[in-house]
């Protein structure tokens, strides 16, 4: 308990949001991730990179709750939170993403907005309709139109084309109105100008909210992100600014292929 | 100006009125306004006999509905549940000095319902909350467990299910009697039970729930308990097949374990599956279907010669319900509705206006 109050005065202090202490995940004899530590401060912009298989997402879900480390601790805003499970993220302001679009395919992108709010706001067990729900639904509609979705906010969730779902995905994310979203692999799957427009939507996001980033896709991960870390057989191999990382070695040839370039990021 | 203020008012008071006056809402209307009309002309046996045993399985069978459309739970305890509230109404009220067995509490006939609704609620919390965590196949198969061990238990406990069963269980005074009053009632709570279970959908619940039922996981991650949820869907469907436990019992004066044993559990299931396990209505169709089959089917020609046994019966059950799961995978809900666009599409073309709705290719996916 002490030492508890003591870590979350000095996260305070530091203004540090996410701290990840020599996390260990085996899936039985694969290690997926070897010891990784990680500091995540407020307001920050970290994007993940790394090949397929480096731990990423393993990395995402033992932040989120969905995998519980083999060892070591993940803090969140000072609290141990290694052994509690996702359900409880939300209220600590954590909103995610999945790489593999969840949403509720039967219910109308409205609904699905909606829903997205009423978790965290412990109302999801009313029987009655009230205030906080005309409320819920009004910044629903709002969030609809920020992730271009105003036109087909009636429309059932698994009509969607594979954009537009993506683009709810993230709505979902960024309508609970989160200190800390975890976006894994926004821009898979997109068009280069539905891309532009994810960048655009990244970069206009309040300098409060702190975003964690898988992508595959260079342009989008260095020019949404502040600070890069790359990622490989589960271990961080190199980390900086992405002018850093455009230019490191290393980084070219784990990740990219010794011959293949920067693909994108040049100007 | 006073119109322009009033204006959005009854322009939304319109929209809603529109919205109450579709299609599905008017032909459940109608099909009310008959079933309470239909004493006045139907036969005493149709009323008191077959349309009351409809009513009976469409509440119980509408609780595996609301499970499975809602929640995506496909449940066979059901009948089980049902089953408990008969036992309780039946140990509870039939009186010390009466020829019967059981517990013989001989308490006030309503007293008696409350207490078997209670008992029925805790059970399904009970069974509920050790479901939850599962579901799809292992789901069915551990409230099938659940079926099997409720018939086991009463089977074996034998001061609560008296041997052989507890007889002259009798409804209350209201009911006693009166079976057409029997039957009204149970048409209002068929109709309540329906419009509750339609309006828990677009609820703050009803909507979680369905969300739970197409990701838990993004549920839990957005800050939902996943699994009370499940277990409180399934305590709510509990108390609801619990009603229909308690007529039923009235209505049959009795009950043994053999009447909650695998067979009428299936029955249910093949009621909810006839209907199409993803809409309300269905269930009380799907009733119909298989209570008429039950009593006419040995007055159809050449099947009055060979006369019908229960293997027969269930023969020709399993024929109709392949069937309709090859017509229609949503059961007779699921043709009517084909039916329906088709009918519109139909109507469509003959105006010239070419291309079809396109809602109607979205409602038909899975």
């Amino acid at each position: 308990m002490n030492t508890d109050a003591a870590t979350a005065a000095s996260a305070e202090r530091s203004g540090s949001l996410l701290n990840l202490e020599a996390v260990v995940v085996a899936f039985g004899g694969l290690q997926a991730l070897g010891g990784v530590d990680l500091e995540v401060w407020k307001g920050d912009r970290l994007a993940l990179l790394g090949p397929n298989g480096a731990g990423k997402t393993t990395l995402f879900n033992v932040i989120a709750g969905d995998i519980k480390p083999t060892s070591g601790r993940v803090i969140i805003k000072g609290i141990d939170c290694t052994e509690l499970p996702a359900r409880f993220r939300p209220r600590l302001g954590v909103a995610r993403t999945y790489q593999k679009t969840r949403l509720f395919r039967g219910l109308t992108v409205e609904d699905n907005l909606y829903l997205a709010q009423t978790g965290r706001s412990g109302r999801h067990l009313a029987l009655l309709r009230s205030g906080v729900d005309a409320e819920f639904r009004e910044r629903a509609r709002a969030m609809a139109e920020t992730v271009w979705l105003a036109d087909v906010v009636g429309v059932t969730a698994g009509d969607l084309s594979h954009g537009q779902q993506r683009q709810l995905e993230i709505g979902m994310a960024l309508v609970t109105g989160p200190e800390f979203v975890m976006l894994d692999e926004p821009a898979s799957g997109l068009s280069r100008g539905e891309r532009e427009r994810l960048v655009q939507l990244l970069l206009s996001l309040d300098v409060d909210i702190t975003l964690l980033l898988i992508e595959h896709d260079m342009d989008v991960a260095l020019r949404a992100a502040q600070r890069v870390m790359v990622m490989n057989e589960g271990e961080t191999v190199a980390s900086g600014t992405p002018d850093e990382i455009r230019v490191d070695p290393l980084v070219h040839a784990i990740y990219l292929g010794s011959e293949a370039g920067l693909r994108g990021a040049d100007p | 100006m006073s119109p322009t203020g009033a204006a959005p008012g009854r322009a939304q008071s319109r929209r809603t009125l529109r919205r109450l006056l579709s299609a599905r809402n008017v032909v459940v209307a109608a099909a009310t306004a008959l079933a309470l009309l239909l004493p006045l002309f139907g036969s005493n046996f149709f009323v008191e006999f077959v349309m009351t045993r409809t009513m009976i399985l469409g509440i119980a069978a509408a609780t595996i509905v609301f499970l499975a459309a809602y929640g995506g739970m496909v449940s066979l305890a059901q009948y089980l549940l049902a089953g408990v509230a008969g036992f309780m109404v039946g140990n509870a009220v039939v009186a010390q000095d009466a020829w019967s067995k059981g517990l013989k509490l001989g308490w006030n006939p309503w007293v008696a319902v409350l207490f078997a609704l209670a008992v029925t609620t805790a059970v399904a919390f009970v069974l509920g909350a050790l479901a939850s965590r599962t579901t799809g196949i292992y789901f069915l198969m551990i409230t099938l467990t659940y079926a099997v061990i409720g018939y086991y238990v009463f089977g074996s406990i034998t001061p609560l299910s008296g041997f052989g069963g507890i007889t002259g269980i009798d409804p209350p005074g209201l009911f006693e009697d009166h079976p057409q009053r029997m039957y009204l009632a149970l048409v209002v709570l068929s109709v309540l039970v329906y419009v509750a279970f339609r309006v828990l959908a677009v609820t703050p619940f009803g909507l979680a729930l369905q969300g739970i039922r197409d990701d838990p996981v993004r549920m839990a991650s957005l800050g939902f308990n996943v699994s009370l949820h499940r277990t409180l869907a399934f305590t709510l469907a509990g108390f609801t097949a619990g009603l229909a436990g308690v007529f039923n019992v009235w209505w049959n004066g009795q009950i043994d374990p053999t009447s909650i044993s695998i067979g009428p559990t299936l029955d249910l299931l093949i009621v909810a599956v006839i209907g199409g396990t993803l809409s309300l209505e269905g269930a009380w169709l799907g009733a119909f279907v298989f209570v008429a089959a039950n009593n006419y089917l040995r007055n159809l020609p050449l099947v009055d010669h060979i006369g019908i046994t229960e293997a027969r019966f269930n023969t020709i059950v399993g024929v109709l319900v392949l069937l309709i799961m090859i017509l229609s995978p949503d059961g007779l809900a699921g043709i009517i509705d084909r039916i329906r666009l088709g009918l519109r599409r139909l109507v469509q073309l003959s105006r010239g206006s070419g291309a079809g709705p396109p809602e109607a290719a979205a409602g038909s996916a899975p």
